[in-house]
């Protein structure tokens, strides 16, 4: 079954936006640029496709739209002829044929064209054949800006269409204007329609569900009917008669009984039977409102017979327009009822869904597909097995509990509180909370009540306590004196002795300065990490390494001779002996010095916070004539140009005082024949 | 109200934000700074494209403003008539010029009787023997060169039927056939499909009219029936001769101008 659901069409585009749409597309997905020297061919399939691409993508668009519109004679025949009063069908179905020819033509129009294309035999001339090819197609197309903003329109309405199933159980109300349909729709269902003392308040069909019977019902409001021919009726009118027409469902005529709406009875009661022919096939109510006004017993006698005659005439249709009034008996199509004081309108609501149900089932029941079911199903029903009788076992206690009860006459004997009465009793629902640790099965019920820890996978948290926690504390606490009571006699003896000895004293202070050393070093190995480019180590090993080992281990007082010996045999080349190469310099404390003596003149800026901190105020003023105010700026300059350059520096790159080949191959130094003269010259 | 419009509810119940028309009018009195900024900031196409839309725009502005101006006006009748009442010996004085107006036939034949008419396009480029022919090889060894295919739209007669290859010099493809032109008729300024009748004349010589190309500026005979045009004998003329007004090769249609 189709769902009766427009919300998904696609926005139908004006000519012009739609023009650009396609154009655009077709410059975005296909190449754009024609290269010098391309063979013909190459640039007639260049166009080809330029054009075959804009005419598959109006093609698409176009199928799009017209695949999304429904049919009107596809769709359920409520929704077909709600579309021809809301939108006039032959407009509808011409604009959605002018669509499809203009696809056509698109379509032949691109054939003609590539069929053209394959002769072209230069560049302008295919480039004019495509230009001329989309500028038709694009012409065609914005000849269907009305149809296309029809059609829009159409859309934009549909999609806001109220979501009627034609097939569900539905109620539906109709009747003059302002007899008070809508405030029966609002009572009835939550759409929360508009109610105004004035005709005509509902311009259109609306809908709402309620539940009843565990059941999805829909309640449909209708805009109010004149007493008129069909032809003279409006688009408004036309809504509610096209509802009426196509859908299966429990119709209630609403009858104003005060005449508040500005209609006689008389002409309530001639309406009701100029649409008679509607509701054929329906189960019918005639629903007699504003009882609060005035009651149905207040009428006059003519009037009585006209509210009378309606209710028989209905009866009579619901019953499938047999003459059978009185076979049903009780159950009258009269029913009444006040939307102001809401009186008697769930007696109409179950009444009526009570009919549409039972003329639903018997509707079914009539059909063919029935016996299909009917095959399947099978109701057993058991056969005694001997003719003993099986009464229920009730206990003695039990049967004089309820002897007893009855005697006392009936409810009075009950103790218990229920719950519904504790909680009348504690300020209603809502406000009560219910106990719900009462009735907790427990060893001592004394524990209902206790705080318990949350339970997360199965545990809480007394699943976690050792249970001999204490003693293993006790006995912690105890080592812990015990340890320190020991460290305390060390200590005593150890604290005797505060002078160092003279020796002990130089080498603290060997050890202090070496300590130093190491630091500033590796500051200074830092600071220049940040911006110079390191050496990897492999390349450093050879030349630095017998350097290094003397100064540390030599530095800690250990003869290093052995050590170079064995690092110089190993790093030795092969063959002669080259003198120069062999001792790398005598002096491996150079450095060493270097580090530890006079501080660098600062040119670099440096990671380190010692470098920065609070030595602009004592620096000479920065020389003149640099744009440089002070040396805080200074500073600021010799960092933001670090900072410049520091990636290049780090990485190695070629810098601006770097020795550059501009080209390593010059193109006249190399392409052509050499003559006869020199090799570097052609 | 329709049952889904909530926009439109929700504005009817509780009215709209109590700045709205404050916004409403900022967003008015910014738009064509906005505006001017756009045009000031698209570059190429874009700009191109809109500066035409706002070319138009100010257009039909300045048109509209100029009819309310002259409703304002007042102005005499212009069609010529004197408003009061005019003596006998004037009163012809206005239709003799327009009765002068000499018989359409009679031009043609004039024209016809000196072989050339006043066209519309009075000179049209001439097109090289190597632009309008395409020499195809033949023979066994490709080698030959004596055929020729027309590179340009040509008409054929409905009961053409191609010569044997051995003798066909002139080959007229099929993809570049044509036998409907958009003719314009000059005086109604309608535009009609009509179909082609045959090529009277093509201005880069007789060979090319009777081979039936038809580039810009070609002479071709069309199907008036439609139009209902009527001889003063008062029969219906059949056939009338139009100029090719465009390049039919590059634009895959022929357009042409009736001449009258």
């Amino acid at each position: 079954m189709p769902a009766y659901n427009f919300k998904s069409m696609q926005v139908v585009p004006p000519a012009k936006d739609f023009i650009d749409i396609v154009l655009s597309k077709t410059q975005r997905q296909t190449p754009t640029v024609v290269h010098n020297g391309w063979a013909i061919q190459r640039i007639r399939q260049f166009y080809m496709r330029k054009v075959k691409f804009t005419a598959q993508s109006w093609n698409e668009k176009l199928t799009q739209i017209l695949d999304d519109f429904p049919k009107v004679e596809d769709i359920h025949p409520f929704y077909s002829d709600l579309l021809n009063v809301l939108y006039d069908k032959d407009h509808y179905k011409l604009a959605l044929g002018q669509l499809n020819t203009a696809r056509n033509l698109i379509d032949k129009l691109s054939q003609d064209y590539v069929r053209l294309l394959k002769y072209g035999d230069s560049l302008y001339r295919c480039k004019e054949l495509k230009r001329a090819a989309m500028g038709r197609m694009c012409t065609l197309m914005k000849g269907q800006d009305a149809s296309l903003k029809y059609l829009e329109q159409v859309r934009q309405h549909m999609s806001r269409l109220p979501g009627i199933d034609p097939n569900a159980r539905s109620l539906l109300l109709c009747g003059y204007p302002n007899v008070g349909k809508s405030s029966m729709m609002n009572i009835l269902t939550r759409a929360d329609v508009e109610v105004q003392p004035y005709a005509f308040t509902t311009k259109s069909l609306y809908v709402g569900h309620m539940d009843y019977r565990y059941m999805r019902w829909q309640v449909l409001d209708t805009p109010g009917i004149l007493d008129r021919p069909l032809e003279e009726r409006n688009t408004i009118e036309m809504q509610s008669i096209t509802a009426l027409a196509h859908l299966r469902c429990a119709v209630l005529y609403l009858v104003d009984v005060s005449e508040q709406c500005g209609y006689s009875l008389a002409q309530q009661a001639a309406l009701f039977h100029s649409i008679k022919p509607l509701f054929a096939n329906k189960p019918l109510l005639v629903v007699v409102n504003k009882t609060d006004v005035r009651p149905l017993e207040a009428l006059t006698p003519e009037e009585q017979a006209l509210v009378q005659g309606m209710a028989e005439e209905a009866q009579r249709i619901s019953n499938g327009g047999a003459g059978a009034a009185g076979a049903e008996g009780e159950a009258s199509s009269l029913l009444t009822m006040s939307t102001l004081t809401e009186e008697g309108v769930m007696a109409v609501k179950q009444t009526a869904c009570d009919r549409l149900l039972s003329f639903r089932v018997e509707l079914k029941v009539a059909g063919k597909r029935i016996a299909d079911v009917l095959n399947r199903m099978h109701v057993a029903q058991p056969k005694n097995r001997d003719p003993n009788a099986r009464p229920p076992v009730i206990p003695p206690s039990v049967a004089a509990a309820r002897a007893a009860a009855a005697a006392a006459g009936g409810k009075a004997q009950r103790t218990r509180k229920l719950e519904k009465e504790l909680q009348e009793e504690g300020g209603g629902a809502g406000v009560y909370s219910a106990d719900l640790r009462k009735h907790y099965d427990l060893k001592d019920p004394a524990w209902r009540y206790d705080i318990m820890p949350e339970i997360i996978d199965g545990h809480n948290v007394a699943d976690f306590i050792d249970p001999d926690i204490d003693a293993k504390l006790a006995e912690l606490e105890r080592e812990e004196e015990q340890m320190e009571a020991a460290h305390q006699a060390e200590m005593a003896g150890v604290m005797d002795t505060d002078e160092l000895t003279e020796e002990q004293a130089a080498d603290l202070a060997a050890i202090r300065a070496r300590k130093k050393q190491i630091v500033a070093g590796h500051r200074l190995k830092k600071a220049s990490a940040s911006n110079r480019p390191v050496m990897p180590a492999k390349h450093n090993a050879g030349k630095l390494q017998a350097a290094k080992l003397r100064a540390q281990l030599g530095g800690m007082g250990i003869d290093t001779s052995a050590a170079e010996a064995r690092l110089r045999e190993r790093s030795q080349s092969r063959g002669r002996k080259r003198s120069r190469s062999e001792a790398p310099g005598g002096d491996g404390d150079a450095e060493m010095a270097d580090a530890e003596g006079t501080t660098p003149k600062r040119i670099h800026s440096s990671k380190s916070r010692a470098m920065s901190r609070g030595r602009s105020a004592s620096l000479a003023a920065p020389s003149p004539g640099r744009g440089i105010k002070d040396a805080g700026m200074a500073n600021k300059a010799v960092k933001l140009a670090d900072k410049a350059q520091r990636k290049m520096n780090k990485m190695a790159k070629v810098g601006e005082a770097d020795r550059v080949i501009q080209s390593k191959m010059p193109k006249h130094l190399f392409s052509g024949k050499r003559g006869k003269g020199k090799t570097d010259r052609r | 109200m329709p049952q889904n419009e909530h926009i439109e509810l929700h504005r009817k119940r509780h009215g709209r934000q109590l700045n709205y028309e404050e916004k409403k009018r900022k967003k008015e009195a910014r738009e064509v700074h906005k505006r001017s900024e756009y045009a000031r900031k698209a570059l190429g196409l874009k700009g191109k494209l809109f500066a035409k839309k706002r070319h138009q725009e100010k257009a039909l502005l300045k048109k509209t403003i100029a009819m309310h101006e002259e409703k304002e006006q007042k102005h005499k009748a212009d069609d010529g008539a004197p408003q009061n009442a005019v003596p006998a010996y004037l009163l012809e004085r206005d239709q003799v010029d327009r009765a002068k107006v000499l018989s359409n036939t009679i031009k043609q034949k004039r024209k016809e009787k000196a072989g050339k008419w006043e066209v519309p396009l009075p000179k049209v480029r001439p097109v090289a023997e190597d632009e309008m022919f395409k020499v195809l090889k033949s023979g066994k060894r490709m080698k030959k060169s004596w055929k020729r295919m027309i590179t340009k739209v040509t008409f054929v007669g409905p009961g053409f039927t191609r010569k044997p290859p051995k003798y066909e010099r002139f080959i007229r493809p099929t993809g570049l056939r044509m036998n409907k032109a958009h003719v314009t008729h000059p005086e109604l300024k309608a535009t009609f499909c009509l179909d082609v009748l045959g090529v009277k004349k093509n201005p880069n010589g007789a060979m090319y009219s009777s081979l039936g190309v038809i580039t810009k500026g070609t002479i071709i005979e069309v199907n008036v029936s439609e139009l209902g045009l009527v001889t003063p004998g008062g029969k219906v003329v059949w056939g009338k001769y139009a100029q090719v007004t465009n390049n039919p090769e590059n634009d895959g249609c022929i357009n042409a101008v009736l001449l009258v």
